[in-house]
């Protein structure tokens, strides 16, 4: 009852800010908001008990979206061009999309309705199956890890093609040669005379760190894995870049080991597959990694995850570092 | 008791909207996300406790570890834009 009591009202408060941001011709504006329609997103995540996908929109809602939004910002216009095009065809459009949708939830079944089709296929088989095949206490981990495994990969190729399709179009600041180019190397940080967010931030960064690597490594157990742990240890780097400048910030991550993570990550999960058949399994079957099948699943498990959450880090730091050195 | 406080988080969380979609200036949209970002930490926490779900507060501990990483990114995005041309400090 409660659930369903906050659930409402957050969705209520998600709709007015999706109307304010439609509405708003300031893109600033847009930008503000669409932080708190993320936040808001999170909390509902939260509240219907999924924490792995809430921690996924709070490690990159809370911070990477916002520094992206505001670096492609800083590419284009400040306010919101009128459109002169013709508007009518396209409200027949979403209002005709808007019934459909509509007419479609009178289908679903109720919120926790245990006769729902989702709880009688294959739900009540992964929470009976994990703690016996995999044995980890983290049935989603489990789920996205191992019994999904391939989608899990065409996940992480998606995040990679993102990747290479925004540095073909923006390109990545010294990519090419062996240094970043002069231009970036100028120091430009405009926080460097700011004292309170520099110390502070020196201060988190490391802490940010640390906990990147506990949501990687403890994402068998808690809420967790290795798209947030990414998420987050991109986070740390971006705050690094923005207090210390992109200079720094290149220096420690430079842009050739970026493009190694981005396709590093993919192809370490790639191969966890290829070695499993080269074992005698299938294509990602990690019962054939270890003579004990479980502890086979789990280190599958932990490389994959690994896999991830370099790829995840590699291609949110590229898009940040070439959304940035293009706003100068 | 923890009910209570979720509400008058939810409460705030409404306020600190409001603020958010009537600005009038870009600061107060600014500060109004800030604020909102602290309430939702604190929302998380809350209903962590309500539901009795203590090891879901590492997401709290996400959001208020790199929540500060977005005002960071605005601050660096005016100082920028103010050097570059003076007059669009004031937004709309």
């Amino acid at each position: 009852m409660i659930t369903v009591v906050f659930s409402v009202f957050l969705l209520t408060l998600l709709v007015i800010t999706a109307l304010g941001v439609v509405r708003a011709q300031n893109l600033f504006t847009a930008v503000m908001l669409t932080g708190i329609f993320s936040l808001l997103m999170a909390a509902n995540f939260f509240v219907l008990d999924a924490a792995d996908v809430a921690l996924t929109e709070a490690a990159v809602g809370a911070g990477i979206s916002t520094v992206l939004l505001l670096g492609a910002l800083g590419l284009t216009p400040r306010e919101e061009r009128a459109s002169g095009a013709k508007r009518w065809l396209a409200l027949v459009v979403t209002a005709l999309t808007t019934v459909v949708l509509l007419y479609a939830t009178f289908e679903q079944p109720r919120l926790g309705d245990p006769q729902a089709p989702v709880h009688q296929h294959v739900a009540p088989w992964y929470l009976e199956k994990t703690p016996e095949l995999v044995d980890i206490p983290n049935v989603v981990t489990a789920v996205l890890g191992s019994y999904r495994g391939y989608d899990t990969l065409g996940e992480v190729i998606v995040v990679l093609t993102a990747g290479i399709g925004v540095l073909f179009l923006l390109g990545l600041p010294g990519a090419v040669g062996d240094r970043p180019r002069d231009d970036i190397a100028k120091g430009r940080t405009y926080l460097s005379h700011h004292l309170v967010p520099q110390v502070v931030g020196r201060l988190v960064i490391p802490f940010i760190l640390l906990f990147a690597l506990y949501v990687q490594f403890h994402g068998e157990y808690g809420p967790g894995g290795g798209f947030q742990a990414g998420a987050i240890f991109a986070a740390a780097m971006i705050l690094y870049a923005l207090i210390e400048g992109e200079r720094e910030a290149l220096t420690v991550i430079s842009p050739k080991l970026l493009i190694w993570m981005m396709a590093g990550g993919a192809l370490l999960y790639g191969s966890v597959g290829l070695v499993t058949m080269a074992l005698g399994g299938n294509f990602l079957d990690y019962n054939v990694l270890h003579s004990n099948p479980v502890a086979g699943q789990q280190w599958g498990i932990i490389v994959i995850e690994l896999g991830v959450g370099i790829t995840v880090a590699g291609v949110l730091l590229a898009i940040y570092h070439a959304f940035a050195a293009r706003g100068h | 008791m923890y009910l209570a406080a979720a509400l008058a988080i939810l409460i705030t969380m409404v306020l600190a909207l409001i603020r958010a979609l009537s600005g009038p200036s870009v600061y107060d949209r600014v500060l109004a996300v800030n604020l909102f970002g602290t309430k939702t930490v604190l929302l998380l926490s809350v209903v962590s406790f309500l539901y009795g779900r203590t090891d879901f507060l590492d997401l709290a501990l996400a959001y208020a570890l790199i929540n500060f990483i977005g005002v960071l990114a605005v601050l660096q995005f005016f100082e920028s834009r103010e050097r570059s041309n003076t007059d669009e400090a004031q937004g709309q």
